[in-house]
């Protein structure tokens, strides 16, 4: 697992990488709340690189997102890899969070 | 071609094999399999007469090799031998390992040797390598520069003993490509393998050695998915099953996921495939752990299958301890874990036995 933030217009994108599971997702969960408590509320979680998440790794987009919606903030999710949207609509997590195809669309929304 | 009458070997009291009649057709690629410390090495030692037998025959080409009139050398020409541990020599450079001995039988001038081993080496996909020394390569261009160096003496026959199984698996791929084509190219080959969809996709025939001598044999498809005498099957089971124990939560769950990813490649499964199979154990594991919290010290066993016929693979996942169905559901908690679970498997069971829990997962 790897997380890098970029500046990209008002956003604060971190761009994730690898996988997310339970042997990292308190290092997930610090590396994203760093940026949340940064005061940013405008981020993208862009996920082009994530490949495998459990459900240790989904708990931890939950908290976020909470997090978000109490800081009234936007969260928005982009570029999952087919396999990672799968285990969004299974989980129900598809719903919860705003999608994008790519980072672009995610902005201009 | 390669055949062997009534050949034995033993090493003073310890029989290694008994009694030994192969034939291995010109053009014919066969591979020899069986379990560690059965003889394979020896076998093909003693086929290029460098372990000498205790009786029968070993013939080449319709040579017998045996005979004491025999210039083994002459013979070795034509039959070139590529080892598990590569053997290259380590004060010559790549060129010079593949010209050392066609230039010393002055088959060829060195101008020759040296335009033939570029060849080879282009052949291997090695041509920028050639100055280099042995240190200086990967494990996997090693064997590429070993294969090449037997190839120089233009033979008829190699027998590649265990060519991958020093190799970092990332390597493995490289040296069984090169090999692929030269099953193709006609040359007539023995292999002795662990590598089961390469001897599958390579192998005209396959040899299981045990009790000292060849206890099967038949095509790979035979020898692979329907092996009829108990030992082979033992053997087959075993090479299609991962199997893997946890008995502390400190374990290494990284290693556990490389180890899978690994068994998971030699089959073809695709990575969406693996991110499941990974995914069930995850949840499972973390299901079954944090219910045992404190309680009593873990104790679990899986085995992953694929079954080649169904596309599928089979997850049986045992833990021992008082019973403890996940899938029904609990109040507690989100059960995240168990809708992935059940999301991804086609199928899936419980059971409760002599103070076991056994679930069974299809994907
Ligand atoms: N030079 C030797 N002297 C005495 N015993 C030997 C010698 N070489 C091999 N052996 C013994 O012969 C038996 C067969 O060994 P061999 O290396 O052929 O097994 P193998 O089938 O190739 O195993 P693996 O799959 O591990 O390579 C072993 O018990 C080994 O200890
Ligand atoms: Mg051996």
């Amino acid at each position: 697992m790897n997380t890098t933030l970029v500046k990209s217009g008002e956003y604060s994108v971190i761009i994730v990488e690898g996988r997310v599971d339970t042997t990292n997702a308190g290092e997930f969960e610090k590396a994203v709340m760093d940026v949340v408590e940064s005061g940013t509320d405008k981020i993208i979680l862009d996920c082009t690189g994530l490949n495998y998440i459990s459900s240790s790794g989904l708990r931890i987009f939950l908290i976020v997102h909470k997090r978000m919606l109490a800081k009234k903030g936007c969260l928005k999710l982009c570029s999952l890899q087919p396999g990672i949207k799968e285990i969004f609509d299974i989980s129900g997590f598809s719903t919860i969070f705003s999608i994008f195809p790519d980072q672009q669309t995610a902005e201009s929304d | 071609m390669i055949q062997t009458v009534d050949l034995c070997k033993s090493f003073g009291n310890l029989v290694i094999f008994k009694n030994i009649n192969i034939t291995v057709q010109k053009g014919e690629c066969v591979a020899v399999i069986g379990p560690s410390g059965t003889g394979k090495s020896v076998l093909f030692r003693t086929i290029a007469m460098l372990e000498k037998p205790d009786s029968g025959q070993v013939f080449i080409n319709g040579t017998d090799i045996t005979r004491k009139d025999i210039n083994i050398n002459k013979v070795r020409e034509k039959l070139g031998m590529v080892y598990q541990g590569f053997h290259l020599f380590s004060h010559l450079n790549v060129i010079d390992n593949i010209t050392l001995a066609p230039i010393k039988v002055s088959i060829m001038k060195k101008q020759e040797a040296q335009k033939k081993a570029m060849e080879l080496l282009s052949m291997v996909g090695l041509t920028e390598k050639a100055s280099a020394f042995p240190h200086q390569l990967s494990g996997g261009q090693q064997q590429r520069v070993a294969i090449a160096r037997s190839l120089a003496m233009d033979p008829d026959i190699i027998l590649f003993d265990e060519p991958t199984s020093a190799l970092d698996p990332s390597m493995t791929g490289e040296v069984l490509a090169i090999i692929r084509k030269l099953a193709r190219s006609g040359l007539t080959m023995m292999i002795s393998t662990h590598e089961m969809s390469f001897a599958q996709d390579v192998a005209n025939r396959v040899l299981y050695i045990d009790e000292k001598g060849v206890y099967e044999q038949g095509t790979a498809h035979e020898i692979f998915q329907n092996p009829q005498r108990e030992k082979t099957r033992m053997f087959i089971r075993k090479l299609k099953v991962f199997s893997y124990s946890i008995t502390s939560r400190g374990f290494d769950m990284v290693a556990m996921n490389v180890q899978i990813e690994l068994f998971c490649q030699k089959y073809n499964i695709d990575s969406r495939k693996i991110n499941h199979i990974q995914l069930v154990l995850e949840e499972l594991i973390l299901e079954v752990s944090g219910e045992a919290e404190g309680k009593q010290q873990l104790k679990i066993d899986f085995t992953i299958e694929h079954s080649e016929e169904k596309g599928e693979i089979l997850i049986t996942f045992c833990y021992e301890g008082e019973f403890q169905n996940p899938f029904e559901h609990e109040e507690e908690g989100d059960n995240l874990g168990m809708v992935l679970i059940t999301g991804v498997a086609k199928n899936f069971s419980h059971k409760y036995e002599d103070g076991r829990n056994t679930i069974n997962i299809n994907i």
